[in-house]
């Protein structure tokens, strides 16, 4: 089974933030199983943030690969979940 | 156990001694971590970063052909870069070497600490995490990028010169940009400085004038850094200067303008509330640069359209009321952070009356006050009546030590609180009682206990105590001060002329959104938040961007020299590379579709 892990940056406070979660719970029910959405706040992982190079979020990783900077149109994020597990 | 062909994962966990191995079961976590999807092989051993541990590592890395490893242990901000290199000396790219963080949940005297069943529960799913993580994990391509040989440098305090001129001396461009019309920061405020008692801007001018006239330094005063975007390497950034509404070109800092100019207004900056300025002002004597500022806010053209009197008097034509903010765009390699601080506003704490009761002043309005060219030339008057006190008493650890305010320790606080008292007692007022009432006195630094022995010597009173409520005598402004002596087991009331707060040191106004901009993290006292704490105090979340200074926590003077220093070396150390490697997206990232 193809699979997509994403890492998704944030911070307590942030303005975007919420709205990409809410994003990726509204994804998760979708895709199910194929999916993993890990929380990640660059307060705490500072490693985390800095081994990607985050300087703003939200922000969000798709299988390793940075794919977003603030916040995307979520058909857009549809879009590179699918383009990931069709790979 | 699955073992899938192309991603064969090893999980190594580590027992850190009891650290780990005391708080769970580590045989139940290894067998979980077995039938995890991707792991071809668990081992456990004592200590992962022992060489033994690392030598282990690489072996079972090359016996068993595992791609990509995942290490149970302690906090990637240390040890990550260890197993990274471990990795890649046994063939495998560093990228696909992750450390994760069980021990937090198992170590004595860590804040996160569970039992021993949470604990494992915990480990389980953050294993089966960075499994998944490490399995699905693609290899990111690097590209080689130029370095920038500049950096931005915010805040022209002693911190961030201390680090602009270490990196404009090893020859690179540097740009301070300082929110404020003049450098300098706060120690050029303080009059004296602990344990010298050192004038503190003829200390400072040597750094102040050296970075005015520095080839590699541009000074961007009355500026601030409005936006930041790039990379380590490649940051670019926008300031946006406020307009002076002077031709620093033409103004020569002979003050005729401020002469002439017929509005007075409270000097909240300069002279912490305690005296008066212009509406057009020089900050002070030793401003750099020595250059005139309008405040529009409160001068009569801006406000009414008439006056001009500064314009009719300058005799270099340099008033110009049509100055415009400008936006100016640079490009750098490295940032540094040196924000500094700011007083704590004690008008919260009711019962000490600040801000009602006017003989109730803070530590840095009397620095002002004694500062032989501040806003009274030295002379220590009380606020009401303009007379000399006799009593003082000083109160420490407001809005410090406090559950309900700060709970940390302002570092600075116990020092300053000293000096003032010897100063006044020495220099200022000798016949004056000065009463310190304190929680505990730290004085932690090179001469500061021998400091602390000779105020003694000379005569101030201190009082273990913290005072409940000051209470004002309306007719005489005079002041009561309740506080409960412990060692003697008494309730004391003190009549004094005149309270002064040892207040709070907290994070510079501005902070918050300057974290926001560099995307740079912020710690739960709302100061910049470095790697690690101990052995990674100037890095922060972004690669290239470093933090010094009062901006990452309490610091004295000394402290904030060193930590400027080392932010230098950091930011130098990348820069001097030229050329660094970096994962392609984060070169993209900039350049990213947002979508939105």
């Amino acid at each position: 089974m193809k699979e997509v892990y994403v890492e998704e940056f944030m911070s307590p406070g942030c303005v975007g933030c919420p709205a990409v979660k809410e994003m990726l719970e509204e994804l998760s029910s979708e895709f199910g199983d194929k999916l993993t959405v890990e929380e990640v706040d660059i307060t705490v992982d500072t490693t985390r943030a800095a081994q990607y190079g985050v300087m703003s979020v939200p922000a969000i990783a798709i299988n390793g690969i940075l794919k977003f900077v603030d916040v995307p149109r979520k058909e857009k994020l549809r879009e590179a979940i699918l383009e990931e597990l069709e790979r | 156990m699955n073992t899938e062909k192309e991603k064969r994962i090893g999980v190594f966990i580590c027992h850190c001694g009891k650290n780990i191995a005391g708080g769970l079961n580590i045989k139940v976590l290894v067998e979980s971590s077995k039938q995890i999807q991707g792991v071809a092989y668990v081992v456990d051993n004592k200590f992962s970063c022992s060489e033994d541990g690392q030598v282990d590592i690489k072996k079972t890395i090359q016996d068993q052909k595992l791609d990509r490893v995942v290490v149970a242990a302690c906090d990637p901000s240390l040890h990550l870069m260890t197993f990274q290199r471990c990795g890649e000396n046994a063939g495998i790219e560093p990228q696909f070497v992750d450390l994760i963080d069980i021990r937090k949940w198992t170590m004595h005297g860590s804040p996160h600490k569970v039992a021993p069943e949470q604990a494992l529960e915990k480990s389980k799913k953050l294993i089966e995490l960075a499994v998944k993580r490490m399995r699905l994990k693609r290899l990111i391509p690097l590209v080689e990028v130029k370095v920038e040989q500049s950096v931005l440098v915010i805040g022209g305090g002693v911190a961030g010169l201390e680090a602009g001129l270490d990196l404009a001396d090893k020859g690179y461009k540097v740009h301070i940009v300082e929110r404020l019309p003049t450098i300098g920061g706060k120690m050029a405020l303080l009059y004296k400085v602990f344990p010298t008692n050192d004038c503190a801007p003829c200390i400072l001018a040597p750094k102040t004038a050296y970075a005015n006239i520095h080839p590699n330094i541009t000074l961007l005063t009355n500026s601030e850094v409005n936006n930041v975007g790039g990379y380590i390497g490649n940051f670019n950034v926008e300031v946006i200067q406020r307009p002076r509404y002077i031709d620093t070109t033409k103004c020569t800092g002979c003050g005729e303008c401020v002469e002439k100019c017929p509005v007075k207004v409270k000097d909240d900056v300069f002279s912490a509330g305690m005296g008066q300025r212009k509406a057009v002002y020089i900050p002070y004597d030793q401003a750099i640069p020595k250059k005139a500022v309008i405040d529009a806010q409160n001068c009569l053209y801006f406000r009414k359209g008439v006056c001009r009197l500064c314009e009719k008097q300058c005799p270099t034509d340099a008033i110009d009321f049509e100055q415009q903010a400008k936006t100016i765009a640079m490009k750098v390699g490295a940032i540094i952070v040196a924000t500094g601080f700011d007083e704590y506003d004690p008008t919260e704490k009711s019962e000490y009356g600040y801000g009602r009761y006017n003989n109730v002043i803070t530590q840095f309005q009397l620095a002002r006050l004694l500062d032989i060219d501040g806003p009274t030339k030295g002379q220590l008057l009380r606020p009401t009546d303009g007379k000399e006190p006799k009593r003082i008493v000083m109160i420490q650890c407001v809005g410090s030590r406090d559950k309900n305010t700060n709970d940390y320790c302002s570092n600075i606080c116990c020092m300053y609180a000293l000096k003032h008292a010897q100063i006044i007692k020495e220099m200022v007022l000798p016949e004056a009682e000065i009463y310190i009432c304190f929680i505990d006195m730290r004085t932690v630094g090179k001469g500061f206990e021998k400091y602390y022995r000779r105020t003694r010597e000379i005569g101030i009173n201190f009082i273990r105590g913290r005072p409940s409520e000051i209470i004002e005598e309306s007719d005489t402004k005079n002041l009561l001060i309740r506080v409960e002596d412990p060692d003697i087991g008494h309730l004391l009331e003190i009549k004094a002329d005149l309270v002064v707060l040892s207040c709070a040191t907290i994070p510079s106004s501005g902070t918050g959104q300057l974290s926001q901009v560099l995307g740079i993290a912020l710690d739960e006292d709302g100061f910049f938040k470095e790697m690690h704490p101990k052995l990674r105090p100037v890095e922060t979340n972004v690669r290239g961007i470093y933090i010094c200074g009062a901006a990452q926590g309490p610091k004295d003077i000394p402290d904030s020299i060193v930590q400027a220093r080392a932010a230098a070396s950091f930011a130098d150390g990348e820069l001097r590379k030229a050329k660094i490697k970096l994962p392609e997206f984060i070169v993209k990232a900039s350049k990213l579709n947002k979508g939105v």
